[in-house]
C-alpha cells in the first residue's frame, strides 16, 4: 500500500499533464495569447509613460489588481470548464484595456474628463471604499427590501389569481393596466404618501417587482400541466392543498427563474428611487458624481453596479440550484 | 364471488356528450354496469370507444350529462380517496421523489398515521412494485415503467377499496408490460381490491379480469367472464385451450361491431 502511493502520485501527475497536452492546440494557444496580452497590459501599465502633460495621473495599482483577478477568473473558468468562448472573452476584455490603455497614454483621447484612464477609473475604489461601500450597501438593502415583499405577495396573489377565477377576472385587468405605468411615475406620489423617504424608494423598487411578479405567477398557473391537477384531485386534494402543495411547488422553479429577471427591473428603478431623498446608494453614487462633472467616478459607480448585480445574479442562480433539483 | 352480492360501483343509464359551441359528440350513450366488491373488471375497446370517459366519470372528474354513476350506493359528486386512480400518462408529482410520491398519497388517505408508520407504509408500497432503491429518485431519473409503478404504488397508498386504471401500461415496453400486469394481479386478489381497468389490449384484459366489458363506440357490446383462477402467469395462461377460445370470442367482439380491422392496438 505505502509503496505504491508514490507511484499513484506520479501516474496522477502524468496523467494531468497529459491532459494538458491534449487540449485541443486552438485553446492552448488562445489561453497563451490570453496571458501574453494580459502581462503586456500589466507592463503598460506600470512602465509606459504619458506622451501627454494635462493629463491626469493615478497610481496603476488598483488598475494592477483588477486586472490580475481578471485574469485569475478566467484560468479558474479555464480549469473548471473546456469551454472555447472562454478564452475569447479574455482576449476581448484583455485587448479593450490594451486599446483604452496605449490610446489614453499616448494621447489619442483628447477629452480626458470623459474618458479617463484604466487607472484613473479604478483609482476611484481606492480614494473612497467607505462611501462605495455604504452606497452599496444601501442600495442592496433597499432592493433586498423591496424585491422580497414584492416576490411575496406577487406569487401569493398571483397563486389565488391563477387558480381562483374569480379573483383573476378582478385582479388581472388591474394588473394589465397598472404595469404599463413606469414605477417612477408614481414616485412622487409615493413620497408624499410613505412616512420616509427610504419607505418611498422601496415602494418604487416593490411596484418594479409586483406587477410583473403577479402576472407571471397566473400565466405559470395556466400552464399547469393538466394531468398533475387531475392526480391531485383524485386523490381529494382540497383547495388550499392544491395552491400550497401542489401548485406552488410545481410553480417553484419558475418562480425562481423570474427572480434574476425581477432584479433586472428593480435595478433599472434603483438610481431614480435613490433620487427620492435618500441620498445613498450606488444609484446616487452615479448621479451624484454625474452632477460634478466628474465621469471617473460615474464610470466607477456604473463598474460596481455590473459587479454587484452579477454577484447576486450568481447567487440567485445557486439558490436555485440549491431549492429545485427536480428539474432537467 | 356471488351475483348477489351488493355491487360497489354502479352505472345507470349513464350518458356523457362532449360539446363545444360548434358541434356535440355522444361518447357515451346509456351505459349499464355494475361491480361488485374484489370483482376486476376490465373494459376492453378500440380508441375512441368512451372507455376512459367511463372511467373518468367513475372517478369523479367528468360529469355525467345523463344517467349515474354511484359508489356504494352513493352518487358521484367528485373525485374522492375512496377511488384511487391511475393514469395512462406519467401524472406523479415532478418535484416529489418517488417516496415522497407515495408519501403524498398516504397522507391524503385519512388515516392517521406517525411519521415512523408513514414512511414504513412507504417504503412497504415501493417494495411491494420492487422499487425500494429508487426511493430517492424523481421522476425525471426514473424510465417510464418506473414511473408507473410509483403511480401503482402510490394509488396503492390512498389504501382505497376501489382501483381505477386507465391505459396505466400503455406506454411500456411489453417484456415490462407483462411485468406490470402480474404485479396489479398479484396486488390486486392479495389486497382483495375492486378494479376496473381500461385496456385496448385483449391479452392483458384476459390476464387479469374476472370480468371483460367490450366497447363498441359510446355502448356496451358484450359482457365476457374470465374463469381463470387468480394469480396468473401470462405464460402459463397463453398455452391453454380455454385462454385461445376467449381470445377469439374477445377478438369477434371486438371488431364485429366497430368495423376496424386493421387490428390497432388490438395485440391479436
Amino acid at each position: 500500500m505505502t509503496a505504491s502511493a508514490p507511484n499513484r502520485e506520479k501516474t496522477d501527475l502524468r496523467e494531468k499533464e497529459a491532459r494538458f497536452f491534449s487540449l485541443p492546440a486552438g485553446m492552448r494557444c488562445a489561453w497563451f495569447l490570453a496571458t501574453a496580452l494580459y502581462a503586456t497590459n500589466l507592463i503598460l501599465a506600470f512602465v509606459l509613460p504619458y506622451f501627454t502633460e494635462h493629463k491626469a495621473t493615478y497610481a496603476p495599482g488598483p488598475y494592477a489588481v483588477l486586472l490580475t483577478t481578471a485574469y485569475l477568473l478566467y484560468v479558474l473558468q479555464l480549469l473548471r470548464g473546456k469551454k472555447k468562448s472562454t478564452s475569447d472573452i479574455a482576449l476581448v476584455l484583455f485587448a479593450f484595456f490594451l486599446l483604452w490603455e496605449t490610446s489614453y497614454k499616448l494621447g489619442w483621447i483628447h477629452n480626458d474628463l470623459l474618458i479617463p484612464s484604466p487607472e484613473g477609473l479604478f483609482h476611484v475604489f481606492v480614494e473612497k471604499p467607505g462611501e462605495i461601500f455604504a452606497d452599496v450597501l444601501s442600495s442592496v438593502r433597499l432592493l433586498f427590501t423591496g424585491v422580497v415583499f414584492a416576490i411575496a405577495l406577487g406569487t401569493v396573489l398571483g397563486l389565488l389569481a391563477g387558480w381562483i377565477a374569480r379573483v383573476r377576472e378582478v385582479l388581472l385587468p388591474i394588473s394589465n393596466v397598472v404595469t404599463l405605468i413606469p414605477p417612477l411615475m408614481f414616485s412622487a406620489y409615493l413620497i408624499m404618501l410613505l412616512p420616509t423617504f427610504r419607505a418611498a424608494a422601496t415602494g418604487v423598487i416593490f411596484f418594479a417587482v409586483f406587477w410583473p411578479t403577479f402576472q407571471g405567477m397566473v400565466a405559470r398557473v395556466g400552464q399547469i400541466d393538466p394531468a398533475v391537477i387531475e392526480a391531485a384531485r383524485t386523490m381529494g386534494v382540497g383547495t388550499s392543498g392544491m395552491l400550497w402543495k401542489v401548485i406552488f411547488p410545481y410553480c417553484l422553479p419558475g418562480i425562481i427563474g423570474s427572480v434574476s429577471k425581477s432584479l433586472r427591473g428593480a435595478f433599472m428603478c434603483l438610481s431614480g428611487a435613490e433620487m427620492l431623498g435618500i441620498n445613498l446608494g450606488i444609484g446616487f453614487f452615479i448621479e451624484k458624481y454625474k452632477s460634478f462633472a466628474d465621469y471617473r467616478c460615474v464610470l466607477a459607480g456604473i463598474f460596481t453596479v455590473g459587479v454587484v448585480t452579477t454577484l447576486i445574479d450568481i447567487g440567485v442562480r445557486k439558490l436555485e440550484t440549491i431549492l429545485v433539483r427536480w428539474t432537467d | 364471488m356471488t351475483t348477489s352480492a351488493a355491487p360497489i360501483l354502479e352505472l345507470k343509464g349513464l350518458c356523457y356528450d362532449y360539446a363545444d359551441k360548434k358541434s356535440r359528440f355522444t361518447a357515451l350513450d346509456g351505459i349499464d354496469l355494475s361491480v361488485r366488491k374484489g370483482e376486476f373488471v376490465c373494459v376492453l375497446g378500440p380508441s375512441g370507444c368512451g372507455k376512459s370517459t367511463l372511467l373518468r366519470i367513475l372517478a369523479g372528474l367528468n360529469r355525467a350529462t345523463a344517467g349515474e354513476a354511484r359508489v356504494r350506493n352513493q352518487p358521484v359528486k367528485g373525485p374522492g380517496t375512496d377511488r384511487a386512480v391511475v393514469f395512462q400518462g406519467y401524472s406523479l408529482f415532478p418535484w416529489l421523489t418517488a417516496k415522497g410520491n407515495v408519501l403524498f398519497g398516504l397522507k391524503q388517505n385519512g388515516r392517521r398515521y406517525t411519521r415512523r408508520e408513514r414512511n414504513e407504509a412507504a417504503m412497504r408500497y415501493l417494495r411491494a412494485v420492487g422499487l425500494e432503491e429508487a426511493a430517492d429518485r424523481y421522476p425525471k431519473q426514473l424510465s417510464g415503467g418506473m414511473r408507473q409503478r410509483v403511480a401503482v404504488a402510490r394509488a396503492l397508498a390512498l389504501e382505497s377499496e376501489i382501483l381505477l386504471m386507465d391505459e396505466p401500461f400503455g406506454a411500456v415496453d411489453p417484456r415490462l408490460r407483462t411485468e406490470l400486469q402480474e404485479l396489479v394481479s398479484k396486488l390486486s386478489s392479495e389486497e382483495g381490491k375492486t378494479v376496473v381497468f381500461v385496456t385496448h389490449d385483449i391479452h392483458e384484459a384476459i390476464l387479469l379480469a374476472d370480468r371483460i366489458v367490450v366497447m363498441e363506440p359510446g355502448h356496451i357490446a358484450s359482457v365476457v367472464d374470465v374463469p381463470f383462477p387468480h394469480p396468473r402467469v401470462l405464460s402459463d395462461l397463453s398455452k391453454t385451450d380455454e385462454y385461445e377460445r376467449l381470445r377469439l370470442l374477445l377478438t369477434l367482439a371486438y371488431y364485429e361491431k366497430t368495423g376496424n380491422l386493421t387490428g390497432e392496438g388490438a395485440g391479436i
